[in-house]
């Protein structure tokens, strides 16, 4: 067991490396002069475009870029620096709280709204309350976050705030805490949380049809024990590899509804990264989030067994 | 079993360990400010991110210019009748426009010391120079002594100061330009022009980032704490109390809140969440009339957009004949309308109403005239085939597909529109001769003079070092141009520019199709908000409702 975490561990190490020369590779094939485009419409001073190219290594080949960005951070500890100037590890430090809250936040509303949503599809299958269930999970896939996004912060954050008189889900920023994630968290899972319900649905129905389910149910234990244990236990499998998957997707897809709600958070830095082609910010904040890919896929492999006692690591 | 409790706590601690670490950050991140006292609540404003650390000689963007014009004074300000009066210059005197004698009024910096003429000489002769790669650099070109700062790429800089700039006595600064420039008194209100104290230069030198996180300056309102970059979502500011010129009355705080979309810092807005809004979204303008009334604010802004033509390497569009028919096809009040909601207004000369020396309908090719275009582009034998480029990242893509509509229906021609990635692909790709159609192009002023809008855009000397990238090349134009520059008085010099003015009008280098619009709004608790020239805000005039 703890030798298949560590295998599991070591095998990241080239994942990283591989991932972090493909990213660094990818932005630098981008078209244009990085330090040329930051002076916008005017043309910059060529002399200030030499040395700014200088101070960042840019007129070097891709290896050597790479190299000199890779040893600074293994050896130095150092991201790098914006073109503004800023520390890279200053900038990402406080951006990774905030999307980890922000996913954390929809990760927990997917799960027990997709769960319980789901439960209760699957346990009235074919009424009324299924049929609506289902219809409303297809509406929040078919509409994008960037509507639900506006929609809500105009109905729930600007009008319920002129109606009632006071703030509860604030329009933008973080500064009134756990409040300031619910409606940016809800959005964000929005769609996971209709392909959760729908899955779990799926499953439990697959699950309550099996033998084993009969057996239990003969045996005589009660609905809630049948359900519950046997049930709902068996059909999580495929939805704990969903949740794990997403965690990522969560933190490296939230670019939309940081924007929206004004949110701090790496989903907006990533995207500024790539629009000003700063390597630094795209690598670094990509590398770390290769790294909660990793985590989150072990964790998600270790909870198998959990769940299912016949899976055994050795 | 024994495997599977194992896997348990490993799962368990792992979901721990991130639930601790996500709720370590909880509002340590946020720079959100605890208000100030009781009944002392700030003054919200909208502000995107600061492009770079708050340097005023590195600074050439509105967010980071809207900062540093709170925390500075500059020498000169601009009035309601788009004329210069005296800020923190007592007086700016010169008798051949060559040699300037500004002498200051008696200003302290935030610290306590007095600003003395050697700060503005530390402060400029630091921007100059090549070495410290400062953006609003080339806006000391006219002064003596620039060329030696600047001596080119891969070459040693000999020297730190420019020849032009002395400091006669502790509030007396000489400047000297290369040549005579009538307009250099308007120059001076720019961010550029901005001291720096003493303690801003580490040992090597140069600034140092703790000055660019909390710059000390002599202006109205000084930083409570350092602004970290990427990190704070606002900037906390508060009223220096022994700034001598005029306070805001009944509020000493202000705050900027960092948006990084304008249509969520309008629903912040409507929220009363922020009290002041400079830069509404289009997509809010219909509601922001009836939603704001009297609180919404729409005045001209000094940019104007252009279509440009390759004229240095192609002979497509050298027929004037053939651009005049290209602009008389161009519907520019419908564009400025329904494209851009009333964000724009139709462009009808070369200098934006915003300044003095504009003239309305000094372009006639600027009207629109389907007919006559068509005729005009038939008789001189216009291209078969137009190509329209643009940078798609900046919102230009819906009035470029309206301009092609209007000329493949007027003209009777084929259009097809080009997406470049961002604008310096555009100019990538005309340095290299490589692209041959027409272009999208836009300006905003660095100073608000008539001579603005002639110099860098259409000069001669331009086409290498300034923004002349249809590669125009008038020698009547760049005479006229300098006899504005060397006029005695800035009344004078705009006469000559207005005739500049004509010679681009004839020409037509760029066809000019929009002016752009300051569109504003504010909270119920504010009122009296002025914005002026260079779109900031008159903080001294805003008053709490």
């Amino acid at each position: 067991m703890g030798r298949y975490v560590i295998r599991r561990l070591i095998q990241a190490i080239p994942v990283l490396l591989g991932a972090t020369l493909f990213i660094f590779a990818i932005v630098f094939a981008l078209p244009g002069d990085p330090i040329a485009a930051l002076a916008g419409e005017k043309r910059q001073d060529p002399n200030i475009v030499m040395i700014m190219r200088d101070q960042y290594h840019l007129n070097d080949p891709l290896l050597l870029q790479y190299w000199y960005y890779i040893s600074g951070i293994f050896l130095r500890g150092d991201f790098g620096k914006t073109f503004a100037g800023v520390p890279i590890t200053q900038l990402m430090a406080g951006k990774f709280q905030v999307t980890l809250n922000l996913a954390l936040v929809a990760l927990v509303m997917e799960a027990v709204i997709g769960v319980l949503l789901g439960l209760w599809a699957a346990l009235r299958r074919g009424q009324a309350i299924d049929t609506m269930i289902l219809a409303a999970t297809l509406l929040l896939i078919s509409v994008p976050p960037l509507v639900t996004g506006f929609v809500l912060q105009l109905w729930l954050g600007v009008w319920l705030k002129q109606a009632v008189g006071t703030e509860i889900f604030p329009i933008a920023g973080i500064s009134a805490g756990l409040r300031s994630y619910l409606l940016p968290g809800f959005v964000l899972a929005g769609t996971s949380i209709a392909y959760l319900t729908r899955l779990t649905r799926t499953s439990l129905v697959e699950t309550l049809r099996s033998d084993y389910i009969r057996t239990a149910t003969a045996k005589g234990l009660s609905r809630r024990r049948v359900i519950g244990r046997h049930g709902l236990r068996n059909a999580l499998i495929p939805l704990v590899t969903f949740l794990g998957a997403d965690l990522g997707s969560l933190m490296g897809g939230a670019v939309i509804t940081e924007t929206i709600f004004n949110i701090p958070g790496i989903g907006l830095q990533i995207y500024q990264g790539v629009y000003l082609r700063e390597q630094p910010i795209v690598v670094g904040i990509v590398t770390i989030l290769v790294l909660v890919y990793i985590v989150a896929n072990l964790v998600v492999d270790l909870l198998y067994a959990v769940l299912d006692p016949r899976i055994r690591y050795e | 079993m024994r495997v599977t409790k194992g896997a348990q706590i490993v799962a368990g601690t792992a979901l721990l360990a991130l639930a601790v670490a996500a709720c370590g950050g909880g509002g340590a991140t946020t720079g959100n400010p605890a208000s100030g006292g009781a009944g002392d609540t700030p003054v919200r404003m909208e502000l995107g991110e600061p492009q770079n650390l708050l340097v005023p000689s590195n600074t050439t963007e509105s967010e980071g210019a809207e900062v540093l014009a709170a925390v500075f004074e500059p020498l000169v300000n601009y009035d309601e009748n788009k004329q210069v009066v005296l800020a923190a210059a007592e007086s700016i005197e010169s008798t051949d426009n060559k040699v300037y004698t500004i002498k200051l009024k008696p200003y302290t910096w935030q610290d306590g010391t007095p600003v003395e003429a050697q700060n503005y000489v530390d402060a400029w002769n630091y921007a100059a120079n090549q070495d410290n790669a400062q953006g609003a650099g080339y806006f000391f070109g006219r002064v003596e002594g620039y060329a030696d700062l600047n001596p080119g790429e891969g070459k040693q800089v000999t020297t730190k100061e420019m020849k032009g700039l002395k400091a006669v006595d502790n509030s007396t600064l000489q400047v000297t330009l290369t040549a005579p420039f009538s307009q250099f008194k308007t120059m001076l209100g720019y961010t550029a022009f901005y001291p720096l104290p003493k303690s801003a230069f580490g040992a090597d030198g140069k600034v140092t980032q703790e000055y660019g996180e909390k710059p000390i300056g002599q202006g109205l309102f000084k930083l409570d704490k350092p602004y970290k970059k990427g990190t704070d979502q606002a900037i906390d500011l508060s009223v220096y109390d022994k700034f001598p010129a005029k306070k805001p009355t009944g509020w000493t705080k202000l705050q900027f809140k960092l948006y990084n979309s304008s249509e969520t810092a309008y629903n912040d807005l409507q929220a009363d969440n922020v009290d002041i809004h400079d830069s509404l979204p289009a997509s809010a303008i219909s509601s922001a009339k009836t939603a704001l009334g009297d609180r919404y604010q729409d005045q001209p802004d000094a940019g104007v957009g252009y279509i440009g033509f390759p004229l240095k390497y192609s002979d497509e569009y050298k027929d004037v004949k053939v651009r005049e028919a290209i602009s008389m096809a161009i519907d520019r009040k419908t564009i400025a309308e329904t494209v851009f909601t009333g964000t724009r207004s139709p462009a009808d000369d070369f200098i934006n109403p915003a300044i003095d020396g504009y003239r309305q309908g000094a372009c006639q090719a600027c009207q629109y005239n389907p007919t006559k275009a068509k005729e005009q582009y038939a008789a001189a034998k216009g291209p078969a085939k137009l190509e329209l480029g643009y940078n798609a990242d900046g919102g230009h893509k819906e009035w470029i597909e309206a301009a092609a509509n209007n000329l493949r229906a007027n003209l009777g021609v084929e259009v097809t529109v080009k997406p470049f990635e961002k604008f310096a692909n555009i100019l990538d790709d005309l340095d290299a001769k490589k692209y041959k159609g027409m272009f999208r192009m836009g300006w905003a002023i660095d100073y608000p003079s008539a001579e603005n809008y002639l110099t860098p855009i259409f000069s001669t000397g331009a086409i290498k070092t300034g923004s002349n990238y249809a590669g125009y090349s008038n020698k009547e134009f760049d005479d006229t141009v300098a006899k504005g520059d060397q006029a005695a008085t800035p009344e004078e010099g705009l006469k000559f520019y207005q005739q500049a003015d004509d010679i681009l009008i004839k020409d037509l280098p760029y066809i000019p199709v929009y002016f752009y619009r300051n569109n504003s709004g504010y909270s119920t608790k504010v009122k009296n908000v002025k914005i002026n020239l260079l779109n900031q805000v008159e903080w001294a005039d805003v008053e709490k409702a």
